[in-house]
């Protein structure tokens, strides 16, 4: 088990399975709000669903629009357990606040080379601190 | 971060669930960005209007405002939407996309937003003052409220900017804090600027080129309004630019003037003519010609009249002007507008653009537009050829 330091913007104690996205994510247009599924055909993680897994990717991207997609997620119950990026850009700050969703950046590794698909992560804002599996 | 009482007691819920969560929203956003406090907007310009950009993503957010009974506590505008409310069956829009596009502007005014529709609200009485705070969203408006009027305004999003309608604030971060505001290199325009196209270039070279960063350009005697904005949406939309400076010209002469150790570059008709050839994708047909991307002012409106003046478009070239409902249902620009109306192939639609529309795209395939903003959109869409020059040469194209 590793333990990193993160910075917390959203709070949360969340326990789940790892999703990596090498590449930024813009929410509007990369994923369908409705059923959770990745479907920016450009994205590693094309046509697989993000509902109830941590996130890992860069950060987000594109039209300020995404943070409503996050909290489409939210309302329609397929959205991430968590998101975890290097930086925490608006859309994402935005978006995991209306939707509740936890969110930490400033990973003190470099966790998108470190996890992989699948992998466990434990995120504790309360200790900013994630532990990986 | 350090917050009032009144604003601790936004936070803790004390005025409901909702807006609470949209102080949490300004503050961590402003926390992430290292503000270190919230300060009052005195306006508010939203985006996120289009169906074409939101979806049915934002319905379930508008929800939750309303069962709330919130409002926005100054005043706030609208940017453009997916159509003209008015012209629907002339832009081909189709019915689901029409309903959905209402209910989002209802969603909108029932939050007490006013639908002006349009990316200029300067040009239709809601300029902003010098040094005010304001929280805009539209990214030429952006760069116009900063520069042109001194106003003080990050680049907001479409929630963070309703945030701060709502709640009356916005973190003091970024282009609020006059640190944030000094121009970090030089430009010397030494090409003429004739067009509003050639300023466009100029706003799009340098956001190409240099974008995030804030220029002083020098050279440039006087902007008017209409250059202004040109320059403004360019910059904006091929770098990111939020802030421009002009020697002599844009109010915030105290912020530019100890400019000497600036880098200094120049901007001369080499690079003037590279970004025409760059929007040079067609054999020379043209379907469609478009202006108002920003909304037509109606001095560009009747500018346009005049060189139309006992001519006709050729045979299947159309010219839609975008502006905003004020101007063309202002009493003054009646003979105007319906001059134009008269012409055959001219439409004037308010309330959208070429950018936000479903109604250009995958529709015309050969479009000219002495806009680089909106010659930069239209050309993300592969099928599209896109010519961006001086407007009188592409009319002179157009007309028999």
């Amino acid at each position: 088990m590793k333990i990193i330091k993160v910075r917390t913007i959203v709070d949360g104690h969340v326990r789940g399975k790892v999703l990596v996205s090498k590449a930024s994510i813009s929410f509007l247009g990369g994923v369908d709000g409705k059923t959770g599924t990745i479907i920016d055909p450009e994205n590693e993680l094309y046509k697989l669903s993000i509902k109830n897994k941590i996130l890992v990717f860069p950060e987000g991207i594109g039209s300020t629009v995404g943070s409503y997609v996050i909290y489409a997620l939210k309302v329609n119950n397929v959205a991430p357990l968590a998101m975890i990026v290097n930086y925490a850009e608006t859309i994402l700050i935005a978006g995991a606040i209306l939707a509740n969703i936890p969110l930490v950046d400033k990973p003190s590794l470099d966790l998108l080379s470190l996890v992989k698909n699948n992998d466990t992560i434990e995120i504790d804002t309360k200790n900013n601190l994630i532990k990986v599996f | 971060m350090f917050i009032t009482k009144e604003q601790e007691s936004m936070l803790e819920g004390e005025q409901g669930y909702t807006i609470s969560k949209l102080m949490q929203l300004i503050i961590k956003i402003g926390e992430a960005n290292g503000a270190e406090r919230l300060i009052p907007i005195k306006s508010a310009q939203i985006a996120g209007v289009s169906y074409l950009t939101v979806g049915d993503a934002i319905f379930s957010f508008f929800h939750d405002l309303l069962q709330d009974n919130v409002k926005v506590k100054v005043p706030s505008w609208l940017n453009p939407a997916g159509m003209d409310l008015k012209q629907t069956k002339s832009m081909g829009i189709d019915k689901k996309f029409a309903e959905k596009q209402l209910k989002i502007i209802d969603n909108y005014v029932r939050l007490g937003i006013e639908p002006t529709l349009t990316c200029t609200p300067y040009l239709v009485g809601n300029a902003p003052a010098f040094g005010e705070h304001i929280a805009w969203s539209e990214s030429s408006a952006v760069s116009m409220a900063n520069s042109y009027y001194g106003a003080r305004t990050n680049r907001e999003g479409g929630p963070s900017s309703l945030a701060s309608a709502i709640t009356g604030l916005t973190a003091e971060y970024g282009l609020h804090v006059d640190e944030n505001r000094l121009p970090h290199i030089s430009i010397e325009v030494n090409t003429e600027l004739e067009s509003l196209s050639d300023f466009a270039g100029l706003g799009y070279w340098f956001g190409k080129n240099f974008g995030g960063r804030i220029p002083l350009f020098t050279g440039i005697k006087r902007l008017s309004i209409e250059e202004a904005k040109n320059l403004a949406a360019a910059m904006a939309a091929a770098g990111s630019v939020a802030l421009y400076h002009v020697m002599g010209v844009t109010p915030e002469k105290d912020l530019y003037s100890d400019s000497k150790n600036l880098e200094k570059i120049e901007f001369t008709t080499e690079e003037k003519n590279d970004f025409y050839n760059q929007f040079n994708d067609s054999d020379g047909s043209i379907e469609l010609v478009t202006v108002g991307c920003p909304h037509a002012s109606v001095k560009e409106i009747s500018s346009i009249n005049k060189k139309l003046k006992n001519k006709r478009l050729k045979k299947n070239v159309k010219l839609w002007i975008f502006t905003s409902r004020q101007v063309i249902e202002n009493t003054n620009n009646q003979d105007l507008i319906n001059n134009l109306r008269r012409i055959k192939g001219v439409s004037i639609f308010s309330d959208t653009c070429m950018v936000v529309s479903p109604s250009i795209r995958n529709k015309f395939h050969y479009i000219a537009t002495n806009s680089a903003k909106a010659a930069f959109y239209l050309m993300k869409n592969k099928d599209t050829h896109v010519i961006c020059k001086p407007l009188d040469k592409i009319i002179e194209d157009v007309v028999e």
